[in-house]
């Protein structure tokens, strides 16, 4: 039988995960075997582990576009970008866990384990190419996510979340898989690459076929990126996770799935029919940023807002993927069932595109990290059952109560506003240019005006911290140092990114050298 | 009619008269068991496709260790067979219309499917050979290895999250 | 074109005589035996104890966690079927493959055995 042979180059990209699955194993090892009563060692092995990794795919990110391991995987600037965003989201999920979970007696290594398996789902999912490997991930992701929403399991409010977001999340990943199954019918290969050069036949002899494969594949993703219409989970299930868990969820899991989503869909996009996914996308975009927005505007429920607001950028992340489908990015419609460049010419605003998205993801990570991590600072575990633990009234007065935390949550909050000197704001401005120099004038219009609406809602949390009295009997949990480092940290890069983005912008001007392209 | 043909047929339409009972059964256990039927069946479909490995694997798996956990999770809630009665909601309705209209869809494109060999079929005796389960172990570590490495680290994190959400003293 | 069903013959075969016995004994124990019927003989049989209550309980979660650690350790064996098949031909290298996926599952048995998991709580 003939074996095949690795290099040790194969190895490389796959690195950063097997090195996030050491440390979780490490972990859970180190929770059964040592038994001691602190536990912050536990936080402190995830963050150096996400470091690690994180440190690794960075370097990785400089070597040039090519496919690994038989296929299946591939590395490229582009995926190994994501796994830095993912371990930097990871290492900050840790920390903000960390303080977290000590208040709730509920710090057990298991924790930290599964935000290492998932980040390492994620890292892998970002450079799979091939369908069967890209379930896979999706699934070690999806897996750890589920189990950690029910993490805390007392109370109804988490089970509700586990429940729903594992029903929900196991529907869509059998639509996902139905589609590539089906999409693998058509063509007869699960990779991705070969899937491109049989499809264009493929689309002609059985176009009906074609399409279910891509609708489904297409509404699989939808709902791992949260996008409207599929969006229905988001709130409940972010609200029910612990709060660093849905911080977790609202930036790793998301980069990961849109990597994943822009990969899928650029491999086949342009063979089956780019007007057709440049339409879907536009109208998903469209439909996120405004129903994100509009949702988000009645809630008093911060940690809900904040829920809404995440699938608002979804929307914002959709205009981004949508140019790289529209009209001026590909050849006229004769040349669009033929298998084979019609790209060519416009890598540069390919390339604008994909930067800004992985910018994006960059600057939500950090941003929706750090206001994730303020919600959960100022959470007690006694006012859970009651309901109102994230209510508008617990910021009033904040900046006397805390006046570090009230500082950092207004960074936050303008970063996700979009406004300047932020990175938000940067991030914006970048996916918005790349829309409009593909041509989308309406869209990017459409999101301007959506977050300009958004501002309303993130404003006002900063008009009850800063201009409200403090709310009779309103307690807060005491502070802890990784959190407290942990906004640091995060504050410092949403100010510092937004001022000075040059150096981080130029390396993520590499994602263009996408794989395949 | 060949006797493949025959079988087919057989199979198919227990599939789906067993598929209907696992939804309309009041009761959730003799749901369960017609579950099992549609498992069994469904596996017949597998060896007419020559899947000898899915096949088995549907036996074992499925019929076997999944629906002994489905049973325990309904022994656990405990359902009594006076559950609640479905009503007609606004939400029940879209999604019923948009499940009627994903079947169409999916039964179209079926429809409209060439009666010949997909064109990338080039060898049918390899078709034959292929499900047997000396094959796909000679694929699967050898070709297949970066996913096959990967499902291990599925399993790794599913057994710490059956741990994490179900344990009773954690 | 052969056949995919000549190798199931024996199960049709097992079936067929399955299906015989389960028609046939019924029916000559009902035509054989002597029959009486009382309320006593009708009751579900507890080892001669009077029945007590329904026999849907409540199972506790435990037996959950017993079955899903069960499925992913048979999903494990699953995989060890088709290399245990082709040990020879595959050799070193797919010793080493199957190492890698099995010391993978290993270090979650170990996990599993320490945090007392397998352990029957009551």
């Amino acid at each position: 039988m003939n074996t095949p042979s690795f290099g040790l180059d194969d190895f490389l990209p796959v690195l950063p995960a097997a090195i996030l699955t050491a440390g979780a194993i490490l972990l859970l090892v180190s929770e059964v075997f040592l038994g001691s009563a602190t536990r912050t060692y536990q936080a402190l092995l995830a963050v150096v582990t996400s470091v690690a990794a994180g440190a690794l795919a960075f370097s990785n990110a400089f070597l040039p576009a090519h496919a690994v391991l038989q296929g299946y995987a591939v590395l490229d600037p582009f995926s190994s970008f994501t796994t830095v965003v993912v371990c930097l989201g990871t290492g900050l999920g840790a920390l903000l866990g960390a303080g977290f979970l000590k208040h709730r007696n509920a710090e057990r290594g298991e924790f930290y384990a599964l935000l290492l398996f998932a980040a390492a789902g994620m890292s892998l999912l970002a450079m799979s190419a091939e369908f069967i490997t890209l379930f896979v991930n999706l699934e070690v992701l999806s897996v750890s996510t589920y189990a950690l929403t029910a993490y805390l399991r007392r109370g109804p409010r988490p089970s509700e979340a586990g429940f729903k977001y594992f029903i929900l999340g196991a529907f869509a990943a059998a639509l996902l898989l139905y589609g590539a199954a089906l999409l693998y019918g058509a063509t007869g290969t699960t990779h991705l690459s070969e899937m491109a050069a049989g499809l264009g036949a493929a689309a002609k002899a059985q176009p009906a076929l074609v399409a279910c494969g891509f609708f489904l594949v297409g509404a699989g993703f939808a709902f791992k990126v949260a996008a409207v219409p599929f969006h229905m989970w988001t709130p409940d299930v972010y609200e029910g996770a612990p709060t660093p868990v849905t911080a977790v969820m609202s930036a790793g899991v998301k980069a990961a799935a849109f990597v994943a989503l822009v990969r899928v869909f650029l491999f086949l996009g342009p063979v089956f029919d780019p007007e057709v996914v440049f339409v879907i996308f536009s109208a998903l975009a469209a439909a996120t940023m405004v129903v994100g927005n509009l949702l988000a505007i009645p809630q008093r429920n911060v940690k809900r807002m904040l829920a809404y607001s995440s699938v608002a950028h979804a929307g914002y992340l959709l205009s981004g993927v949508a140019a790289l489908f529209a009209p001026a990015t590909v050849a006229p419609k004769s040349g669009v069932l033929s298998a084979s460049a019609t790209w060519g010419a416009d890598s540069a605003l390919r390339g604008e595109a994909l930067k800004g998205l992985l910018f994006y993801l960059l600057a939500y990570t950090v941003t929706s990290l750090g206001s994730f991590g303020v919600v959960g600072a100022l959470e007690r575990r006694e006012d859970e059952t009651k309901g109102n633990a994230w209510d508008l009234d617990r910021f009033s007065g904040l900046a006397q109560r805390r006046p570090f935390q009230a500082a950092a949550m207004a960074v936050f909050l303008l970063s996700l506003g979009g406004i300047p000197p932020t990175v938000g704001f940067m991030a914006k401005l970048l996916v918005f240019r790349a829309a409009v120099d593909a041509g989308l004038v309406g869209l990017a219009v459409l999101g301007v005006l959506s977050s300009a609406a958004g501002v309303y809602y993130y404003l006002r949390v900063v008009v009850y911290m800063y201009m409200r009295p403090a709310v009779e009997g309103m307690q807060t949990p005491e502070r802890q140092w990784t959190t407290e480092f942990a906004l640091a940290a995060s504050a410092l890069a949403v100010v510092g990114l937004g001022l000075l983005p040059g150096s981080v912008s130029d390396w993520l001007s590499r994602a263009g050298l996408i794989f395949g392209q | 009619m060949s006797a493949e043909l025959v079988l087919f047929w057989v199979f198919a339409a227990a599939i789906v008269a067993s598929a209907g009972g696992v939804i309309i059964a009041r009761n959730a256990i003799a749901s369960a068991m017609s579950l099992v039927a549609c498992f069994f069946f469904l596996a017949g479909i597998y060896v007419l496709l020559w899947a000898h490995t899915i096949a088995a694997l549907q036996v074992l798996v499925y019929a076997g260790a999944i629906m002994v956990l489905f049973l325990f999770v309904i022994m656990l809630l405990s359902l009594t067979e006076s559950g609640p009665v479905a009503q007609l909601s606004p939400s029940r309705i879209l999604g019923a219309v948009g499940t009627a209209g994903l079947l169409a869809a999916l039964v179209g494109a079926l429809l409209r499917l060439p009666k010949t060999l997909p064109t990338w079929v080039s060898d049918t005796a390899q078709v034959q050979r292929f499900g047997t389960i000396k094959e796909v172990g000679q694929v699967m570590y050898t070709q297949w290895l970066f996913p096959f490495e990967a499902v291990s680290l599925l399993l790794l994190v599913a057994i710490v999250g059956a741990v994490v959400v179900a344990k009773p003293r954690i | 074109m052969e056949s995919p069903l000549v190798p199931y013959l024996p199960i049709l075969a097992v079936l067929l005589l399955a299906g015989l016995m389960a028609m046939a004994i019924p029916a000559l124990t009902t035509r054989l035996g002597p029959r009486s019927v009382n309320p006593i003989k009708s009751e579900s049989f507890e080892c001669g104890n009077p029945t007590l209550g329904t026999a849907r309980q409540r199972f506790a979660v435990k037996f959950y966690v017993v079955a899903l650690l069960f499925i992913v350790f048979d999903v494990e064996a699953v995989f060890l079927y088709p290399w245990a098949v082709n040990f020879r031909a595959l050799g070193w290298f797919g010793y080493g493959t199957m190492l890698m996926f099995a010391s993978t599952l290993v270090m979650g048995l170990v996990y599993i055995w320490k945090k007392g998991a397998l352990e029957w709580e009551s």
